[in-house]
Parts: C-alpha cells; sequence; structure tokens
C-alpha cells in the first residue's frame, strides 16, 4: 500500500527530458522544481484571488439577505480585476518611526509561509511539487512562521492598537498550535507515516457500506471527533471568527494590519486567504482523503474540499461573535489541549489494540 | 455549543432561501410614498410674494429679493442647505412651492445646489407624480377654510 | 402613587395623598429657603450659592428627591442662575426645583456633585457654556468645547459673530506625558476614538491600560457639539423649533425627541392635544422607539460580532420596514418634523385600511423576526460568555448617576416616564414595563429586545382605535394662533420617556415668540457618565461592549 507517489517535479523532469534536456542532472531537476512550484502557486494565487475580492462578499450577502457585487463582468467576477487595480494603486504610506526591515518583510512572511506550505500537499492528478518523508512536520512547522509574520507587523509599526493586535495574535498562535499539532498526530498514528502521500493513500477504500452509497475510508468518518477539534484549531490559527480578535475591526481598529497600506495591504489580504486555504488543505489532506472521489479528477475535488472549508470559515464569521482575548487563551489551553491529549491517547489505544 | 449551533443554522437557512432585501437601484427604481419630502418646485404663476415661506424657514434658506415697487425679483432656495422640513409648503397659501417626492439631483459644487427662481422651477417630478394630488390638501388649520380646490397648472 | 416609605420607620417628608407639600418641605430646609418661585411643573426654592450642598443632601436623605434630572444655567441681565431639577425615582410627578442665583461679576456656586454623581457632567456643562463655576467640583473643566476656548457661548456678552480656530497644537491634552500615568509605569496611554469604528459617533475616550485592563477612562465628548440649544433659542416656538428636535437622536427616535419639545411646549403655552391626535402621536412615537432599539441592538451585534455579520444586517432589514411606515406616514424616514404644537401634521395616509393592514402586518411578523434574534443573540453560548458579568451597573449607582432608560432597567430600577408620568395616550393602553435584574450587559440587550414586543402590543392598540374612531372626531391639530407668545418670566421642565431614557427640556420664555433659554437634558449624557464605573478593571473588549450596551448617540450627547 505504501507507494512513491510521482510528484509534480518528476513529472515535469521528464517532460523536459523527453524536451531534450538530461533528465537525471541537478540542474534539470531544479529547473523542473521550479516550474511546478510557479504551477502550484499560480493555482493557489487563482483560488485566493478569486476568494478575496469575490467569493467572499458574495457568500456574506448571501447570508445577510443582499445582492453584492453584481455590477462588473459576469455575476461580478471583474470586480477582482477592479479591486486589484484599485488596491495596488493607493498610496503607500510608512508611519514615521515604523521599524523598516521588519516593516516590509512582515507581510511577505505572511503570504509566502503560506505558499511555501502548499509545496508538499498532494492536490491529486500528480499535482505535489515535492513528496518529504516528513510531510506533515514541514507543513505545520512553516505554517507557524506566520505567527513571527503577525508579531513583526504588530511591533514594527510604532502604532499601539497593532502592538495590542500582534500581542494578541502571537498569544492566540502559541494557544492553538499545540491542539492543532495533537490532533494532526492523531491521524499520523492511524496512517502510520508523516508522508502526506501516504496519509491520503491510507484513506483509500470503504469504511462502510450502506446500500449503494459506500462511505470511504476518510479519518473525518473514523474519528469524528478529531474531526471537529482540528476544525476549529484551525479557525483559531488563521484568525476567523470566533478567533479573529488579533484584528478586531470594532476594538483595535485593524489590529497588527492598521499601519499597512496599498501593497503591503494587498499581501495581508491575499495571504490570510491563502492561509485559509492552506488550512483547508491540510483539512482535506489529513481527514477528507485528499484528492480522493468519484468520477471527477482528483485535482477538481480537491478544489472542492478546500473551498468548503472556506464556505465554512465564512459561515461561521457570520454568524458567531468573537470570543474575548482572555477566554479564548483559557479554552485553548484548558480545553483544547486537554480534549486533543485525550484524543490522541484514545486513538493510540484503538490503534494498539485492533491493529 | 446548541445556542452557537442554532444561530448558525439560522444564519444558513437565510442563505439558502434565496431572498434579498435589497434592490438594484438604478434599475429598480424605489417606490417612494405620496408624503415623500424631496426637492422643491417652485411656480412663479402661483406665488403671490406674500413671503410666509420666507419667514418661517427654520435656517433661512429661502431669500426672497424685492425689487422697489415690491414685486418679486428672485426667489432662492438653497437646495444643500435646506433641512426638508416641510414647513415653507404649509405656509405658502397658494402651493406656489412644493417639495416633490424627486431625491435624484446633483451639484458640483455647493454653490451649484443654490437653485435660483428658474432652476426651481424647472425641477422634474419624479416619476411623473406630482405630489399635491397624491397628498389630500390637508391645510384647514393653516388657512382656514380652506375648503376650495386648489388647481395646480 | 403618591404614598411611599423608604424605609418603614420614616416616611418622605412632604409627601401627601395629594402630591407633594410644598409647605413642608419649606419648613424642612427652613432658613436656607431665601424665596420661593412658582414654574410650571413645581415650585423652585431659591437658597445661598454656598449651601447647595447641605440643601441637596438633606432634600435627597429626609424628603427622597433621589434622581437629579438635570442642571440648567441661563444668565438673566442681573445674574446667573443654575437651576436643580430634582425628582425621585419611585414617582417622577413630584418635583423640585433648587434655584442658585449668583452674582455676575462673581458667579461662583457650590458643586452638588458630591451628593449627586449626575452634576459632575451636568455642571461641567454648565461652567463651559454658562460660565458658572462650581467651588469644589472634583474636575471642572471644559466638557464640550475644546480646552482652549475662549468664552462661554451662551452667556450674555459673548460674541456671538466672532470666529474662533482651535488648532490642533493648541488642544492640550490633559495626561501631558502621554505615555504613563505617574503612580504605575508598567500603564500605557491608549486614545480611543474619535476616528473609530465602535464608538458610535465620535467619541474619543481617553484609556490608560495596563496589559489588556482599562485602569482608568475618561470620556471626552463635544466633536459633534452643534449647538442646538442655541439654535432652538432663535426659532420660534410654533414651528422653527420643530425639526430640530428629530437631529438629536438620530438613530431614529426622532418623534420622541419631538414629543419632548412638544410637551414642554404645549405645557407652557397651555395648549390641549385632541385625543385622536394623541393616539397618533402614540402609535408613531412606538413605532420610533422599535426602530431605535433595532438598531441599538445591531449595532451591539456589530461591536460583539465583527462587521459583515449577520445581526446588525437583520436588524437594520428590520428598521428599514419600519422606516417604510414612518416615510408613508410622515414623509421622511429618518428626520420626520410630524408633530406640531397641539397636534400632529398629518392623519393616517388614504386609504386608511390600507395602510393599517401594513402596520398590523408588520407587528405579526416581529414575533418571528425576534425569535432569530434570540437565536442569533441571546442563545449563544459565546455572546453570553462576553457579555453576562461584565459592564456591571449596580442600581445604586445607576441612580446616583441619573441613568434612565434600557441602562436603568436593566439594572432592575423601575423607572419608565411613559407609566409613572403619563402623557400622551399611555395611560389608556395595556402594557408592562420591562426590566431586568442582571445588571450587565446581557441584561441591557434583553430589556431593548422585550421592549421591542411592548412597544409592538401598544401599536396593536393604537391600530385597533384608529380603525374604530368615529370619522366626524378625527382632529388632528387644536386652533393654535400662528404665532405663540407664552406669557414671559414662565419655566417649564418636562421630560418624556425617549429611546435611551429621559429626555427632558426646559423652557424659559420673555414674552417674545421665541424661547429665552432652551436647555435639554439628554439621557445619553448622563447615561455615558457611567461607563468609567462600568468598565474600570476590565478588558478593551469588555469596554467596547458596555459602550455598546449603553447605547449612545453622539448627537444627542454632545448636542
Amino acid at each position: 500500500m505504501i507507494l512513491q507517489a510521482t510528484t509534480l517535479t518528476d513529472t515535469i523532469a521528464d517532460v523536459l527530458g523527453s524536451l531534450g534536456l538530461d533528465a537525471a542532472n541537478p540542474l534539470v531537476v531544479l529547473l523542473a522544481g521550479l516550474l511546478a512550484a510557479a504551477l502550484v502557486a499560480t493555482i493557489v494565487l487563482l483560488n485566493a484571488a478569486l476568494a478575496g475580492p469575490w467569493a467572499k462578499r458574495k457568500i456574506t450577502a448571501a447570508f445577510t439577505d443582499r445582492i453584492s457585487v453584481n455590477r462588473i463582468g459576469p455575476m461580478g467576477i471583474g470586480t477582482i480585476v477592479v479591486d486589484s487595480v484599485r488596491l495596488l494603486s493607493k498610496e503607500l504610506i510608512i508611519p514615521e518611526k515604523a521599524d523598516r526591515p521588519a516593516y516590509d518583510l512582515a507581510p511577505i512572511l505572511l503570504a509566502s509561509s503560506a505558499l511555501l506550505g502548499f509545496a508538499v500537499i498532494p492536490m491529486g492528478s500528480g499535482i505535489q511539487v515535492a513528496d518529504p518523508e516528513i510531510g506533515l512536520a514541514y507543513v505545520f512547522a512553516v505554517a507557524s512562521i506566520a505567527s513571527l509574520g503577525l508579531l513583526m507587523a504588530g511591533y514594527a509599526s510604532n502604532n499601539k492598537y497593532s502592538f495590542l493586535g500582534g500581542l494578541r495574535a502571537v498569544a492566540q498562535n502559541l494557544a492553538y498550535e499545540i491542539p492543532l499539532v495533537l490532533t494532526g498526530a492523531s491521524v499520523v498514528i492511524f496512517a502510520g507515516s508523516l508522508r502526506l502521500s501516504e496519509i491520503v493513500a491510507a484513506q483509500q477504500g470503504t469504511f462502510l457500506s450502506l446500500g449503494p452509497v459506500a462511505i470511504p475510508n476518510w479519518f473525518a468518518f473514523i474519528n469524528p471527533f478529531a474531526f471537529a477539534l482540528f476544525m476549529l484549531a484551525n479557525l483559531a490559527e488563521v484568525g476567523r471568527n470566533p478567533f479573529d480578535i488579533p484584528e478586531a475591526p470594532t476594538e483595535i481598529v485593524a489590529g497588527y494590519q492598521t499601519e499597512y497600506s496599498s501593497v503591503y495591504f494587498v499581501l495581508f489580504y491575499l495571504g490570510e486567504f491563502i492561509h485559509i486555504f492552506l488550512g483547508g488543505a491540510i483539512v482535506a489532506t489529513l481527514f477528507l482523503g485528499g484528492p480522493a472521489g468519484p468520477l471527477l479528477p482528483g485535482i477538481v475535488w480537491f478544489l472542492i474540499k478546500i473551498w468548503g472549508v472556506f464556505l465554512f470559515t465564512q459561515w461561521a464569521r457570520s454568524a458567531v461573535p468573537r470570543v474575548r482575548i482572555d477566554q479564548l487563551i483559557e479554552i485553548g489551553w484548558k480545553v483544547m489541549l486537554v480534549l486533543a491529549l485525550i484524543n490522541l491517547l484514545l486513538t493510540a489505544i484503538i490503534v494498539g489494540v485492533v491493529a | 455549543m446548541i445556542g452557537v449551533l442554532k444561530g448558525m443554522a439560522t444564519t444558513m437557512k437565510h442563505a439558502l432561501d434565496g431572498k434579498t432585501f435589497t434592490v438594484e437601484y438604478p434599475e429598480t427604481a424605489p417606490e417612494v410614498s405620496p408624503r415623500f419630502r424631496g426637492v422643491h418646485k417652485y411656480s412663479q404663476e402661483r406665488c403671490i410674494w406674500c413671503r410666509q415661506c420666507e419667514n418661517v424657514c427654520p435656517n433661512d434658506t429661502i431669500q426672497i429679493v424685492m425689487d422697489d415697487q415690491r414685486n418679486g425679483e428672485q426667489y432662492n432656495l438653497h437646495v444643500g442647505q435646506c433641512i426638508y422640513c416641510r414647513l415653507c409648503e404649509e405656509v405658502c397659501p397658494t402651493d406656489a412651492i412644493v417639495l416633490t417626492q424627486n431625491f435624484e439631483f446633483v451639484g458640483d459644487t455647493k454653490d451649484d445646489l443654490a437653485y435660483d427662481k428658474e432652476e426651481l422651477k424647472n425641477v422634474p417630478w419624479y416619476k411623473d407624480i406630482d405630489p399635491l394630488e397624491s397628498r389630500e390638501p390637508d391645510r384647514g388649520s393653516w388657512i382656514g377654510e380652506g375648503e376650495g380646490e386648489v388647481d395646480y397648472q | 402613587m403618591s404614598l411611599q416609605e423608604r424605609s418603614p420607620a420614616e416616611p418622605d417628608v412632604g409627601v401627601t395623598e395629594d402630591g407633594l407639600d410644598y409647605d413642608e418641605l419649606a419648613d424642612l430646609l427652613g432658613d436656607h429657603v431665601l424665596d420661593r418661585e412658582e414654574h410650571v411643573n413645581a415650585e423652585g426654592f431659591v437658597i445661598r450659592p454656598d449651601e447647595v450642598e447641605d440643601v441637596l443632601s438633606t432634600l435627597k436623605e429626609r424628603a427622597g428627591f433621589d434622581h437629579l434630572s438635570a442642571v440648567t444655567a441661563q444668565e438673566y441681565d442681573d445674574r446667573y442662575e443654575s437651576i436643580y431639577h430634582l425628582k425621585k425615582y419611585d414617582d417622577p410627578t413630584q418635583e423640585l426645583s433648587v434655584v442658585v442665583p449668583t452674582s455676575s461679576e462673581e458667579p461662583v456656586s457650590q458643586s452638588g456633585a458630591s451628593v449627586f454623581d449626575t452634576a459632575d457632567w451636568h455642571e461641567r456643562e454648565a461652567y463651559d457654556l454658562v460660565g458658572i463655576e462650581y467651588d469644589q467640583h472634583p474636575d471642572l473643566r471644559r466638557i464640550l468645547l475644546p480646552e482652549t476656548w475662549q468664552g462661554h457661548p451662551l452667556s450674555n456678552e459673548y460674541n456671538q459673530t466672532q470666529p474662533q480656530v482651535v488648532t490642533l497644537r493648541e488642544h492640550a491634552n490633559p495626561l501631558q506625558e502621554d505615555k504613563q500615568s505617574p503612580q504605575d509605569p508598567d500603564t500605557m496611554f491608549v486614545n480611543i476614538g474619535p476616528h473609530h469604528p465602535a464608538t458610535h459617533g465620535v467619541l474619543h475616550v481617553k484609556t490608560v491600560l495596563d496589559g489588556e485592563q482599562i485602569v482608568d477612562l475618561d470620556p471626552d465628548i463635544g466633536y459633534l457639539h452643534r449647538s442646538e440649544e442655541q439654535m432652538c433659542q432663535q426659532g420660534t416656538y410654533r414651528h422653527q423649533i420643530m425639526p430640530y428636535p428629530d437631529r438629536w437622536d438620530y438613530t431614529p427616535g426622532g418623534l420622541l425627541n419631538e414629543w419632548a419639545y412638544a410637551r414642554a411646549a404645549e405645557d407652557l403655552a397651555d395648549i390641549d392635544v385632541p385625543e385622536y391626535a394623541q393616539v397618533l402621536r402614540t402609535m408613531s412615537a412606538e413605532l420610533t422607539r422599535i426602530a431605535a432599539h433595532m438598531l441599538a441592538v445591531g449595532t451591539f451585534g456589530l461591536d460583539l460580532y465583527g462587521d459583515f455579520t449577520v445581526i446588525f444586517m437583520y436588524a437594520v432589514r428590520d428598521r428599514e420596514v419600519v422606516q417604510n411606515l414612518l416615510e408613508d406616514l410622515t414623509g421622511q424616514r429618518l428626520m420626520f418634523n410630524y408633530f406640531r404644537l397641539g397636534g400632529v401634521a398629518w392623519d393616517l395616509p388614504e386609504p386608511r385600511q390600507e395602510y393599517l393592514e401594513k402596520v398590523r402586518e408588520f407587528t405579526d411578523e416581529l414575533p418571528e423576526r425576534l425569535e432569530e434574534y434570540h437565536d442569533l443573540i441571546t442563545g449563544n453560548e459565546i455572546f453570553q460568555m462576553r457579555c453576562i458579568d461584565t459592564g456591571v451597573l449596580p442600581p445604586e449607582v445607576a441612580k446616583s448617576y441619573g441613568a434612565t432608560g434600557p441602562v436603568a432597567r436593566g439594572s432592575g430600577v423601575d423607572y419608565d416616564l411613559r407609566r409613572d408620568d403619563p402623557y400622551g395616550y399611555y395611560d389608556e393602553l395595556d402594557w408592562d414595563v420591562v426590566t431586568e435584574d442582571g445588571m450587565d450587559n446581557y441584561a441591557r440587550v434583553l430589556v431593548r429586545l422585550q421592549e421591542v414586543e411592548e412597544s409592538a402590543k401598544i401599536i396593536r392598540q393604537c391600530l385597533d382605535l384608529l380603525e374604530d374612531w368615529p370619522e366626524d372626531d378625527r382632529t388632528i391639530q387644536s386652533n393654535v394662533p400662528r404665532t405663540l407668545r407664552p406669557d414671559p418670566d414662565k419655566e417649564v421642565y418636562r421630560a418624556v420617556e425617549g429611546a435611551k431614557g429621559e429626555l427632558g427640556i426646559y423652557i424659559r420664555s420673555d414674552g417674545t415668540d421665541k424661547p429665552a433659554r432652551f436647555k435639554i437634558r439628554s439621557p445619553c449624557f448622563s447615561n455615558l457618565q457611567t461607563l468609567p464605573v462600568m468598565s474600570e478593571g476590565e478588558y478593551i473588549p469588555d469596554m467596547v461592549a458596555s459602550l455598546g450596551s449603553l447605547d449612545i448617540v453622539l448627537g444627542e450627547v454632545d448636542r
């Protein structure tokens, strides 16, 4: 059952080989890797661009009985172009005593850490840039570089609101990182490996057959408790309701984003959406069988699943109030951590007994 | 947790039933009630220059200029400064100044919105509705025996 | 309603079966009373300016006057005067005015802030606008105008035509070293507002923070000061003042504000209002109350849930329905100008039955909509976690700060002017006053949601009445002369239950057709004073939530 999946890099290297280059040359492999990364990044950025200016508004409008963007282009899709031009053409205002290198690097850090995470996610149809042995640990590690970015943004802006927002962000990320990783670890115990392609492969096969409907072997069905915990911790990691206190607009204006304008703001905005999609991708890979699904090609199912998670975050955002920072930390350390440990223990026992 | 889930279910219900409360303006021009107070329209034929409107206006929006023989020369109304209280219309004994239902007026600068007599005469009706017919003349306490029909030109 | 006891042993002085016995009260105060005046709503006792504290504390403890409604300050030709309007929370029809004249050259009088906390901000405003200085006031500085303003606008020798420009550089910040308070170097000073998404207007709150907890809080108001009082003093009673009350509480509580002015002016000039007009007034005022509460709940949800969330949108959608109904009735959606002295401007729109059906439809759909709110807000555990036990305002503190309206009723103080000091058609209809004992933000939200139901009850009863009203009896306005000149030197202070609390108006006439002094007692002004008490020691999110639950409207606070 443990097969080495062909990564996109290999595919492109083969293509380049058929074009006459030496496929075993490490430089050619590097070129193939860069091409693969560009392709994956384009897919991700397209999704994020669609989600940010357009889908978010349409979805929130549906929840609030409104017609939202619908003027430019069919169903308002042209808004994406208009919005991008508008945001990028704004004046770049830099506060007087901002700590310059940190101020400039923070948005880049936020956006790029999410993109880095996408490097190892199996998206189906052979699209996966690399498949290292420690895939899952790599994803978690890279995604949490974002906390550093938030702290840099909050501190370097020379603004008390940003400062408060940055501190809140760090506290929140720390508190919810551990339940996230522990729940992920319980999945690893099921699958037996950290390699993401093997985790996906472990979810093939049928769990239950209820007549004509075959429920596949997805970890969401085997261990729904872990699924719920992971979704909740994921919401906290990306900073969405009910845990969006670092950028609570009605209290600290925009938190760590207060002093950013134009390009930097675009990077923060898109970076947040890329993080949501990364979280959705991790959820899909760990719990929803990755690109598995009948009929349609794997990449389409994968996109459907991460958009499903995105819809869920928008739904939670529309309907759930935000938790205060001390309550949030309390929930993180006292409730979620305990539940994650219990989950891990039970999983270990069950796997040890059954297998 | 139940409360949170109930709340989420309520919002999802709203999303799925597809009804919207907003309309697409300007394709759908909204219905306004007959009593809606919009821009003023002035009729020089009716006006008897009694200056009651100027007197009653709370913030001196109407300015009337008379010449030496006390003939009316200018009738200026700053629609940007006006608070649309309708007191001028209530006071006018001849329905010379009427608040139409038109709210779609623009100006480039504030001074553009200081309408003089000509501009006031040319204010268009909103959807061609003459408000005087749609509002019952309710002026008994003002003019006394206001029973007669006031035929507006 | 007249005989009451504060403690079983000792009844309040001056309370009799028929109302207040002013002679008994004058005997209680003995030598302090220099003279007695007759105002339209109550008697006034004139006292010396250095005995204010004694008199007020005697009246509070022995005679049971525990509600200082307003402090009116004005300047006559030969003297300055401050009037303390006293009432009782248990029975607001028992009123007493304490008049404190001071000399023109040296207007100093003793402060009443040690007896009533309400007087703190009211006296600051009197000092700011009129120029009377209050001795022993804890913190006498300007409140509505900038710190460096020269002169007192409502005093007689102020030059109205000379412009004054106060630049930002000169606007001195009282906390000079804006980083720390001197006692505790670990604190941080943050300005919340005036440009802020959650301060409900342009409100500037100077907070001193210790981490995320609030150590000290100082609201700085006056950014929306439009000198409404002066504008009303320059308009005639009969028409020109009436458009302005809409603009005090613009959320829209417009008709309730207009009613405050109409009530005060009608009492001043002895004008009767026909019964049909009373029913119309009641119905339209309750419609605005629903709209105002919807917006209050909506913006509170906005503070707590974040933007783009559903609470605000649903509340605004419901408010739009009410505004459509009011547009059919009055002609405007926010600035109604519907009341006139002596009645209302218009009868129900023709065809009557159609309009009555529309309003009935609205009140029938209301319980279902409120169910939705209860599902989304009050039943939500996270909301309960955020709101219960935050922003606690004990009833005694609420009373001493003069808090009224849903803020006081959420702390268990059973005070509602529609029932206790009836006007309009309220005493002939069947409805209840809603109080909750929670004292926290959650209780205030519950009070508002339940009050919407009560208003719907009142509207339904009014609709039935209007439908069956005989046709030849439908007078909407009594016969009032075109220029109204009340008798000179008459003073009246009347209050109604506005959307946010007790909205009171003091008018003094001097024989002309414009008021000589027009003072507005705004409920949000007194309610906002309780913010420091409510949020000390709590976190910033709780302070924002408390501010939202106080439901202030800066138009009313700053006038």
